[in-house]
C-alpha cells in the first residue's frame, strides 16, 4: 500500500507557498468566522484567554504555538466539538457567517455539517472506502447521486487514482497518508464551507505530509481552511495568515504569514519562531 | 594485564548474570507448572466423568479397533491433509458449521416448538412478523424513511399484543391445520425467503425467486412423501428446512466457487460416515460395545427413577433450552441497553454522573453475588410480589436473567469501551448525531465483543442450579414445559436430584452421562461464541 507514497510521478518538492499567499492585506476578503472575547475553561483552568480574531473566506489560516497554548481548543470551539467534554465551558462569541455558534438555537449537529474537521490521527471508519466517503452524505439524508459525489470527493482529495479499483475494500487497508486523504475526502463530501484541520500531518511521514500540504493549497480555492500545526515551516509554506498562540491561551499576534515569519511585532513571537523557546 | 579486563571478559557470562538467568528460568518453570496444574485438574475431571458415562472398559478390544479403523484413522488422515492447505481448512470449517449447526438448529427448533405447541408458536410468530413485513413493504413505496427504524420494533410489540388479545379467536381456525403446515410456515418459509434474498443479491431477481420457489416446493414434497410413508412429517419438514437446505446451500456454493478448497466439504462427512460405518460393522459382527449410559434413551425419553437404562432427560434438556432462551429475550435487551446508556450517554459529572458512577461500581459488585441470593430475589420478586406460580418457566427465566444481567452489562461495556474514541470524534465531526454515531460506527464495532460476552453469560446460566432450587423448580418433570407459564425443569436440577438416588448405577452412570450432556450444551454455546468472534475478527 505504501508503494504509491514513494512512486516517482508524485510531486514531492516543497514550495514556499504560491505567489500572493500570505501577503494580501488583512481585510481583503469577507470574514467568515469571527471570535470575540472568547474565553474557554476546562473546569477551573483557563485554556483560552480573551481571544478575538477574524478569519477570512478562502484563506488558509494557520494556528501555531507551543503545546498546551489552546490552539486546538480554539479550533474545536469553532464547530463545537468541545461540547462533548463535560467540564468545558465557553464564554464570549464565535460567529460563523454572522451567527453566534454558541446561541441556544444553533444545533451543533447542523453546525458541523457546515464546518467539517480532520483530525491529527487518520481515523477512517472500519468500513469500505466508498462507505467512508459517503458517510456524511448518508447521515445527512443526501438523495442525489452518491457514487458521483464519492468520485468527485476522492478526486478532490487526490486519492481517486490510487483507490478507484478498490472502493469496496476497507479504508483501514490504506497507508497512513492515504487514510488521511480519505478522511479529507470524507470531510469534503457533504460540501462544507469551512474545513478545520487539527495537526493533520503530524502522524505522517514527510512525503505523505507534503502531499497533504499540496492538497490543502488546492482546497483553499473552494473552502476556508483553518489548520493547527506544530510545524512552523509548514505554516509558512501553506498559510495566508498565521495566528500565534502562546502559553495561557493568549493570542499574541495574528497577521499575514509573511509578516509573522519575517518581521513579527512581538519579541515573544520572534523567540518562538526562531526556536529560542517553545 | 591483571588490572585491565579484556573485552571478552566484560562480555562473558559472570556468576551474577548466571544467577539472574537461573532465577528467570525457575520463575518460568513455576508459571508452566501453575498452568499445568489447572489444565490437568480439569482434564482429570473430564476423563473421570466421561469414563463413568461411557464405561469404555466394558467394550471388547475389537470395538476399539473397528472405530479406530472407520472413524479415528480417516479423520486423522483428513486433518493431516487439510492442515497444510488453508483453503481446504477454511471450507472444512464452513462445512462443519453448516452441517452440525444446521442439524442442531433443526433439532432444537423442533423440540422447542413441539413442546410449546406449534399452534401457539405459529400464532405468535405470524402476528409478530406480519406488522414489520407491512412496515418494510410500505418503506419501499415511500421516500421518507425517517420512521422506518423505530417503527419495526414497535410493530413487533404491537403484533405480539394483538396476538395475545385475539388468541381465543385465532386459535380455533389455526387448530384446523395439520401440524406440518405450521412447521412449514415457521421454518420452511423463512428458509425459502433467506435463500431468495441471498441468491437475488448475487445472481439477480429471477434466479432468486426461482431458488426460493425450489426450496418451498422441496418442503412440500418432503411433507407429502412423509405423509405417504407414514413418517413424522413435522420433524422431516424442519430437518429439511433448517438442516438440508442451509447445508446444501453452503456446500453447493463452496464446491462451485472455491475449486481450491472444495475437498474441505468432505470433513463432516468423514466424521459422520465413519461413525455410521463403525456402527454397522459392530452390529454386523456382534462386537461387544461398551455399556454406555449416554444412549438415545437418555436423550429422547423422559425420566425413570427406577431403571437406569430407561432414565431419559429429554424434558430436562428442552426445559433448560426454553428457560435459557426466554431468559435471553428478557435479559439481553435490558443489559445491552443499560451498558449503552452507562458507556455512551451517561455524563461524567454532575448529579447524573455521580449516579452513573455509583451504578457502575454496584453492577460490578452484583456480578459477584452468590447465585443462591439471586434465587431469594427471584422468589421475592416473581413469586411474592408479581404473583407468578411456583416453579414455572417465567420465574426461572426471570431469576436467571437477573443473575446474568451484570455479566451482560459488564461485557457489553467492555466491548463499547474498546471502540476507539477517534471513530466517535470522526463521526461527530461529520455532523452525525449521537444516535447516528452509535448505530453506524460504535455498535457495529462492538457487536463481536458483545455477542461473545452474552453467549458466555448464556453458558453460565444453563448450568445454574441453586437459584432454581430456591424458586422451587421441580427437580423432575415427565414432559417438557408446554408454555411459559407451565412448570418445567432444568438439566442441572435433575443431575442434582439423581445424585441422591439409592441405586449406584444412577449415581455412577446416569449422573455423569447427564453431566456430559450438560457440558456438551455449554461447549456448543461457547463454540458459537468463538465462531462469531473469529468471523467478525477476520472481517475487520
Amino acid at each position: 500500500m505504501s508503494e504509491s507514497d514513494t512512486s516517482p510521478k508524485i510531486q514531492t518538492t516543497i514550495e514556499t507557498g504560491d505567489e500572493g499567499r500570505g501577503e494580501a492585506p488583512l481585510n481583503a476578503r469577507d470574514t467568515v468566522i469571527e471570535a470575540r472575547n472568547l474565553d474557554v475553561y476546562y473546569g477551573e483552568e483557563q485554556a483560552i484567554n480573551d481571544v478575538s480574531m477574524e478569519i477570512n473566506e478562502h484563506d488558509v489560516t494557520a494556528l501555531i504555538g507551543p503545546s498546551g497554548c489552546g490552539k486546538s481548543t480554539f479550533l474545536r470551539c469553532i464547530n463545537r466539538m468541545n461540547d462533548m467534554i463535560d467540564v468545558c465551558r465557553v464564554e464570549g462569541d464565535i460567529e460563523f457567517d454572522g451567527k453566534n455558534v454558541y446561541d441556544d438555537d444553533v444545533d451543533p449537529v447542523a453546525l458541523r455539517r457546515k464546518i467539517g474537521i480532520v483530525f491529527q490521527k487518520p481515523n477512517p471508519f472500519p468500513k469500505s472506502i466508498r462507505e467512508n466517503v459517503a458517510y456524511g452524505l448518508k447521515i445527512q439524508g443526501f438523495d442525489g447521486d452518491i457514487d458521483a459525489r464519492v468520485e468527485e470527493s476522492l478526486k478532490r482529495a487526490a486519492l481517486w487514482d490510487e483507490v478507484k479499483d478498490q472502493l469496496g475494500s476497507s479504508g483501514l487497508d490504506l497507508s497512513g497518508g492515504q487514510q488521511q486523504r480519505l478522511c479529507i475526502a470524507r470531510a469534503i463530501a457533504p460540501d462544507p464551507e469551512v474545513i478545520l484541520m487539527d495537526e493533520p500531518t503530524s502522524a505522517l511521514d514527510p512525503v505523505a505530509a507534503s502531499k497533504i500540504e499540496d492538497l490543502i493549497d488546492d482546497l483553499a480555492e473552494e473552502y476556508t481552511v483553518i489548520i493547527v500545526t506544530h510545524n512552523m515551516q509548514q505554516a509558512a509554506r501553506i498559510s495566508d495568515r498565521t495566528a500565534v498562540f502562546l502559553t495561557g491561551g493568549e493570542l499574541v499576534e495574528y497577521d499575514n504569514t509573511a509578516k509573522i515569519f519575517e518581521d513579527p511585532e512581538e519579541q515573544r513571537v520572534e523567540d518562538y519562531i526562531t526556536g529560542k523557546f517553545g | 594485564m591483571e588490572t585491565e579486563e579484556t573485552t571478552s571478559d566484560q562480555l562473558g557470562r559472570s556468576t551474577a548474570l548466571r544467577l539472574q538467568q537461573l532465577k528467570g528460568q525457575l520463575f518460568e518453570v513455576a508459571l508452566v507448572a501453575a498452568t499445568l496444574v489447572g489444565i490437568l485438574a480439569v482434564l482429570a475431571l473430564f476423563v473421570q466423568i466421561s469414563s463413568d458415562a461411557f464405561q469404555p472398559e466394558t467394550a471388547s478390544p475389537a470395538w476399539f479397533l473397528v472405530y479406530l479403523g472407520t472413524l479415528v484413522g480417516p479423520t486423522a488422515a483428513f486433518t493431516l491433509y487439510a492442515r497444510r492447505r488453508p483453503a481446504v481448512r477454511e471450507t472444512n470449517a464452513k462445512a462443519f458449521a453448516a452441517v452440525f449447526g444446521g442439524l442442531l438448529l433443526a433439532l432444537v427448533t423442533y423440540a422447542v416448538v413441539d413442546s410449546l405447541s406449534p399452534y401457539d408458536v405459529f400464532t405468535y410468530a405470524f402476528f409478530a412478523s406480519l406488522p414489520p413485513a407491512l412496515v418494510l413493504a410500505y418503506d419501499r413505496t415511500t421516500e421518507d424513511r425517517t420512521y422506518t427504524g423505530p417503527a419495526i420494533p414497535a410493530s413487533i410489540i404491537v403484533g405480539v399484543a394483538v396476538a395475545a388479545l385475539l388468541y381465543d379467536f385465532v386459535r380455533g381456525p389455526i387448530g384446523v391445520a395439520a401440524e406440518w403446515i405450521l412447521y412449514f410456515g415457521l421454518v420452511t418459509v423463512p428458509a425459502a425467503l433467506l435463500v431468495w434474498t441471498l441468491t437475488a443479491s448475487r445472481r439477480g431477481r429471477r434466479s432468486g425467486a426461482l431458488a426460493g420457489g425450489i426450496v418451498a416446493a422441496g418442503g412440500l414434497a418432503v411433507a407429502v412423501a412423509s405423509i405417504v410413508t407414514g413418517a413424522n412429517a413435522s420433524l422431516l419438514v424442519v430437518l429439511y428446512s433448517a438442516f438440508i437446505v442451509p447445508t446444501g446451500y453452503v456446500l453447493w456454493r463452496s464446491v462451485r466457487t472455491d475449486p481450491e478448497g472444495r475437498v474441505g466439504v468432505a470433513g463432516p462427512f468423514v466424521l459422520l460416515g465413519g461413525t455410521l460405518l463403525g456402527a454397522a460393522v459392530v452390529d454386523q459382527f456382534g462386537i461387544r460395545s461398551p455399556d454406555s449410559f449416554l444412549t438415545p434413551n437418555l436423550l429422547l425419553q423422559s425420566w425413570d427413577g427406577l431403571t437406569a437404562s430407561n432414565a431419559g432427560v429429554y424434558p430436562q434438556i428442552v426445559g433448560s433450552i426454553i428457560i435459557v432462551g426466554f431468559m435471553a429475550v428478557l435479559a439481553f435487551p435490558v443489559g445491552i441497553g443499560a451498558a449503552i446508556y452507562l458507556e455512551e450517554y451517561a455524563p461524567d459529572t454532575g448529579l447524573r454522573g455521580r449516579l452513573a458512577t455509583i451504578l457502575e461500581v454496584n453492577i460490578s459488585n452484583l456480578a459477584g453475588v452468590p447465585s443462591v441470593v439471586y434465587g431469594l430475589l427471584g422468589l421475592a420478586l416473581f413469586r411474592r410480589t408479581l404473583g407468578f406460580g411456583t416453579g414455572i418457566v417465567v420465574t426461572a427465566s426471570g431469576t436467571l436473567g437477573l443473575l446474568i444481567l451484570p455479566i451482560v452489562i459488564v461485557s457489553t461495556q467492555e466491548a463499547l469501551r474498546s471502540v476507539p474514541d477517534d471513530l466517535r470524534q470522526g463521526s461527530y465531526g461529520m455532523g452525525a448525531s449521537r444516535w447516528q454515531t452509535l448505530r453506524e460506527v460504535v455498535l457495529p464495532e462492538a457487536i463481536p465483543g458483545t455477542l461473545t460476552g452474552t453467549i458466555l453469560a448464556l453458558a453460565r446460566a444453563i448450568g445454574e442450579t441453586a437459584p432454581l432450587v430456591i424458586i422451587a423448580i421441580a427437580t423432575t418433570t415427565y414432559s417438557p414445559p408446554s408454555g411459559l407459564f407451565s412448570s418445567g425443569t432444568a438439566l442441572p436440577l435433575q443431575i442434582f436430584a439423581a445424585s441422591a438416588n439409592a441405586k449406584p448405577e444412577f449415581r455412577h452412570g446416569v449422573v455423569p452421562a447427564a453431566a456430559v450432556v450438560l457440558l456438551i450444551l455449554m461447549l456448543l454455546m461457547n463454540a458459537t461464541a468463538i465462531v462469531i468472534r473469529n468471523k467478525y475478527g477476520r472481517e475487520n
